[in-house]
């Protein structure tokens, strides 16, 4: 039986022998920490020698031997990677034997011939293009209750970001708790409930709820960061504009409508693009909380995980092809938002 | 003074050092020693890891059995590294990274792919000239033993065999006035006893209480075994489901599952959990394996239903019963081959006496099972007799493919109601080939 | 940041148009915003508030109905059963280490990339500055196979270094990005001053700007940890034995336990919290440099 013969990179002797205690582990990654640092500081000033020396003037010989940690890091974790995965995607491997060249076949099981696939793509988008813009005008209207000079803005200002500070793992477990069917969350709504005549639901047990419950956990969840931003964003609006809508007559929606929004939309839109990338990526929600990946789907990113280390079956080559189908989708999506931005997005010296 | 002259030289070094220093963690990858090897000196223990899914309680009965087994020996030491999360993506990490332990627990689904790829130790030259009881491999059911091994060499031992039994709920029966299980029990008399035993109790119009349960458990091969049927064929390259036999029995396992005139439904399994249900004396007869606690729940909690352990009923053809096996093997990287196979030889002894059911034929008798688990001496006849008719399933190396078509092709729709058994056994019985193939 | 203005407030409507009516729509105003708050502050409070209350109670007391907010008698012990239960200083330890040396190596080799994006010409600079962002955009998955065969490939699988040694190779286009912008501020003369008085380079660089920058290191710092502190996908691929896990992995193996046995959900709160407290803590200790990391780059201007 063949053994993947890419394991055995180096066989140069230098081999140090320690027992495994805790200490060991530590100092262990503390040598290999040392040794880069050094190697890299002593590479650094090589380049920056050579380059003087091949005639180039000092100022750009520093500037990279400066950023020589990035490009190095580049070329190795980034570009090489990019490369790799893309020759992965189009073989099977099961990383104990060579990878096998199979062309197509990864992609087209995963768009025919894989029952996880359709599900798992129909809640990652349903969940970002939900979450997503619900959050952001959920932020949009505590920034602007906030951007009023109320006594003690300070304080509801840390409050209004804790969510955004705990852990995200913390977040999930929380609401896992909280949307349990007999959770702190539907003891609060059962009135609600009997109003609408409906059943305590099963959040996370129940396949219909799983998606409005990922809803709901995320919405808290945004309390913090874009509201952050969008605080920002409305504070740097000038106030004369406000002040020509009065002298206009307008009142409050008017303001919002020709003034507030068309201010803050920039903003919208970079949270908007940057917000795509990470629904799309989400990936704790999907490992903390059990998710049938036949049904309601589970995350892309968990399909990636489990295809490529399930126990017995990992499927590297088939994971790497999901990988670029993801690509593929967030630049598509990236593509609509930024095509779709003459439409709502309103620049500075732009005339409407 | 040039410093370049010095520093070309040191970065190789650098590099050199950095690229090479050995993990502590890892055994260094290097060539298979042979079966022959100079014995180390008994002075110095090697050790040896063990890898199991083992949790909490399980883990302090292992290692009571893994101290005996260390006291007795000269030239290992067994450490246990219990994985109770994740288990076997840890353990395929950890073989991918050359970090895993030298002895693993493998349940029979994973042995057949790993062996494959090269990953397991061989160990039947080893097994041919010892004298050990557990090395002894006409002593071990042929049927289970099969799972750890793989193309005609064997890859590991099972520790343990755990048939299918029908457990059943005396007080119901006397209730439905329904004659309990017994040894001539037929297909017809089950489903006959399962219609008797699901009524409405308390007048709603509903029923409280079932017959039986089934919902993927207990496996839907089994019925097909007993039809005269199989899932896979005995040389590995065909997946008859679609012969008279094979539909026979899956007809049986869907005109049963989730229909309310016999089996709980879906909605009250969700509810109310799948073993749940039995132990809470909603279920009148559920198949369970030999070493479950259903017949002795209740002495540890009055509130779970007393049941008692039957053979299950005969099909047509046979009483063939699914057999759940598992087998420690030796991860091929082991530094200590020789030291790992012994150990492995003394810790299956061990565990056979500490698990039910044993898979091999000496210790199958009914103080062996009582020794191992005193409360399961009343049962012990009947498991003993189950052990005769036990088999375990034909792994191919692509099992989790072949399963995942098995499941979403053919029963998940069957049961479902998305299909005959007949349009779906056709449909699906190509590509189940397709996965047998290499 | 062009125009920094106050914030409409309903006192200049009143101060512009002087009419008396306005008082009263002032006040209600007022009121509506308050009120709004408090329920935000409310739906931002009460998970948190279960959350302890959860971690304090016996675990039969946690399915209790009518749930009753507070336990009897509030378990403090629980947080000591915790730490026992499973070697919570290990785990501790263990994330304190990754997060040190990650975060040392990111600020240390970010700076430096940093520094020399801003302050020198040379030949390719922009094209490399500009793929640079390019992989602000790039999902990690993409990489995550090939990264761990790499590992992989130098034997280091199930230890610390894949989590921290990366860090030595300026992973974090976000904090170069930013620490470029602040170096761009910095006066020319300052450098030439120092060069003009002997110091080379890495002395100008160490002596002079780095705390020129300070603020914007405190932020990357900040963000650094929590990113490290947080991290649950690198230690969840990388790390496989459970003396190596850190407190994030731990939380992970408890709540997998949670499905099989009788939820735990005391203690599983109790742990969520330890694990939460060193970020809350630094949260309250250094709150204006939190949330300028969060803003990063996004306001124009």
């Amino acid at each position: 039986m063949q053994r993947d013969p890419k394991v055995h990179f180096c066989h140069l002797g230098v081999f140090l022998f320690l027992e495994r205690t805790m200490l060991d582990f530590y100092t262990y990654t503390l040598a290999d920490y040392a040794i880069v640092a050094l190697g890299m500081a002593i590479t650094m000033w090589i380049i920056f020698r050579i380059l003087v020396r091949l005639g180039m003037k000092r100022e750009a010989a520093t500037g990279y031997a400066l950023v020589l940690p990035w490009l190095i890091g580049f070329i190795v974790w980034t570009a090489y990677p990019i490369i790799a995965s893309l020759y992965y995607s189009f073989t099977n491997y099961n990383v104990f034997q060579p990878p096998k060249w199979v062309g197509l076949d990864n992609y087209i099981r995963w768009l025919t011939n894989d029952r996880s696939f359709w599900p798992s793509l129909r809640l990652t988008l349903l969940y970002g293009l939900i979450s997503l813009p619900l959050g952001l005008a959920l932020s949009l209207g505590i920034a602007m209750l906030l951007a009023r000079s109320v006594r003690g803005v300070g304080i509801w200002r840390t409050i209004y970001y804790l969510p955004a500070v705990i852990p995200p793992v913390a977040t999930i477990l929380l609401w896992r708790w909280l949307l349990g069917t007999e959770g702190l969350f539907n003891q609060i709504m059962s009135p609600i409930y009997q109003l609408i005549g409906i059943d305590k639901p099963s959040w996370f047990v129940d396949e219909r709820y799983a998606l409005p419950g990922l809803v709901i956990m995320s919405l808290w969840g945004v309390f913090g960061a874009n509201t952050v931003i969008l605080l920002a964003g409305l504070k740097s609006i000038p106030v004369h504009l406000y002040e020509a809508v009065d002298l206009d007559g307008g009142g409050a929606w008017a303001k919002f409508r020709y003034v507030t929004l068309p201010m803050v939309s920039p903003t919208l839109f970079y949270t908007l693009a940057l917000g795509i990338i990470a629904a799309v990526k989400t990936f704790e929600p999907g490992i903390f909380i059990k998710l049938n990946s036949l049904s309601t789907g589970t995350f892309l990113q968990v399909l990636v995980y489990s295809n490529a280390f399930a126990g017995g079956n990992s499927r590297m080559g088939y994971a790497s092809a999901l990988g670029w189908i993801m690509l593929v989708i967030i630049m598509a999506l990236t593509l609509l938002v930024f095509r779709s931005s003459p439409l709502w997005v309103y620049y500075e010296g732009e005339r409407k | 003074m040039n410093k370049s002259r010095l520093f070309a030289p040191l970065v190789v070094a650098a590099i050199a050092v950095a690229g090479c220093a050995a993990p502590p963690a890892a055994p260094a990858p290097r060539p298979q020693e042979s079966a022959e090897q100079v014995p180390s000196t008994p002075a110095t223990k090697v050790k040896i890891r063990l890898a199991t899914w083992a949790g909490v309680e399980e883990a302090k009965e292992l290692q009571a059995v893994i101290d005996k087994v260390n006291a007795a020996a000269t030239t290992y030491e067994i450490v246990h590294e219990p994985q109770p999360a994740d288990y076997y993506t840890k353990i395929q990490t950890n073989l991918a990274g050359g970090t895993a332990a030298d002895l693993i627990w493998l349940s029979q689904e994973f042995i057949a792919g790993y062996a494959d790829k090269g990953v397991l130790l061989d160990i039947s030259d080893y097994l041919k000239n010892d004298t050990r009881l557990a090395a002894q491999l006409d002593d071990y059911f042929a049927d289970i033993l099969q799972t750890a091994q793989y193309k005609g060499r064997t890859y590991g031992l099972p520790w343990i065999a755990q048939p299918v039994v029908l457990y059943y709920n005396p007080k119901m029966f006397a209730e439905a006035g329904v004659e309990p299980p017994n040894e001539n029990w037929t297909w017809d008399d089950f489903k006959a006893a399962a219609e008797k035993l699901t009524r409405d109790i308390d007048g709603d119009g509903k029923p409280d209480q079932w017959g039986t349960a089934f919902n993927g458990w207990p496996p839907i091969h089994m019925f097909i075994w007993q039809a005269g049927g199989e899932v896979i064929s005995a040389d590995r390259t065909q997946s008859p489901i679609d012969t008279p036999e094979a539909l026979a029995g899956a007809q049986f396992y869907k005109d049963i599952i989730y229909n309310p005139k016999y089996a709980a439904p879906q909605e009250v399994i969700k509810e109310q959990g799948f073993s749940e249900l039995a132990k809470n004396g909603k279920v009148a007869m559920f198949f369970g394996g030999a070493a479950d606690d259903l017949d002795y729940a209740h002495t540890k909690d009055a509130r779970f239903a007393e049941m008692k352990v039957a053979l299950v009923p005969k099909g047509p053809k046979s009483r063939a019963a699914f057999a759940w096996t598992a087998s420690t093997v030796i991860n091929a990287a082991t530094k200590n081959p020789k030291a790992a196979y012994d150990a492995l030889v003394d810790l299956t002894e061990g565990i056979h006496r500490w698990k039910i059911v044993a898979p091999r034929k000496s210790l199958a008798s009914a103080e062996v099972i009582a020794a191992s688990v005193p409360q399961k001496k009343a049962s012990a006849e009947v498991i003993l007799k189950a052990l005769a008719d036990a088999r375990a399933f034909r792994i191919v190396p692509r099992h989790s493919e072949w399963d995942s078509i098995f499941w979403e092709k053919f029963q998940d729709p069957l049961f479902q109601g998305k299909g005959t058994a007949a349009e779906l056994a056709k449909q699906a019985r190509p590509e189940l080939e397709a996965t047998l193939s290499q | 940041m062009a125009n920094v203005s106050t914030p409409i407030s309903p006192k200049s409507i009143l101060s512009i148009s002087g009419i008396g009516s306005m008082k009263r729509r002032r006040v209600l105003g007022d009121v509506i915003v308050y009120v709004l708050l408090t329920l935000g502050a409310l739906v931002v409070f009460v998970p948190l508030l279960w959350m302890l209350s959860t971690s304090l109670k016996t675990e039969s007391e946690l399915f209790l109905l009518p749930v009753r907010l507070f336990p009897e008698v509030p378990q403090w012990r629980n947080y000591i059963d915790v730490w026992h239960i499973q070697p919570f200083t290990l785990f501790f330890l263990n994330t304190i280490f990754i997060t040190l040396l990650a975060m040392g190596g990111e600020i240390l080799t970010c700076s430096l990339v940093a520094y020399g994006f801003a302050r020198f010409r040379f030949p390719g600079r922009d094209v490399l500055f500009m793929i640079m962002l390019g992989t602000m955009m790039l999902p990690g998955i993409i990489t995550l196979i090939p990264t761990f065969l790499i590992w992989r490939g130098f034997e280091r699988i199930d230890t610390f270094t894949p989590l921290t040694v990366g860090a030595l190779f300026a992973w974090g286009p976000a904090y170069i990005f930013l620490l470029r912008q602040f170096f761009l501020t910095i006066p020319r003369e300052i450098e030439e001053a120092a060069m003009i008085d002997g110091a080379n380079t890495l002395q100008t660089f160490f002596h002079i700007m780095l705390p020129l920058v300070k603020p914007a290191l405190l932020t990357i710092a900040i963000l650094s940890f929590t990113g490290n502190w947080n991290n649950f996908q690198g230690p969840l691929i990388y790390i496989n034995t459970p003396a190596k896990y850190p407190v994030i992995l731990a939380l992970y193996a408890f709540s997998e336990s949670l499905s099989k046995e009788a939820p735990k959900w005391h203690y599983m709160m109790a742990m969520t919290i330890i694990m939460s407290l060193p970020i809350i803590g630094l949260y309250l200790a250094a709150q204006r440099h939190f949330i300028e990391g969060l803003t990063i780059g996004a306001v124009k201007g």
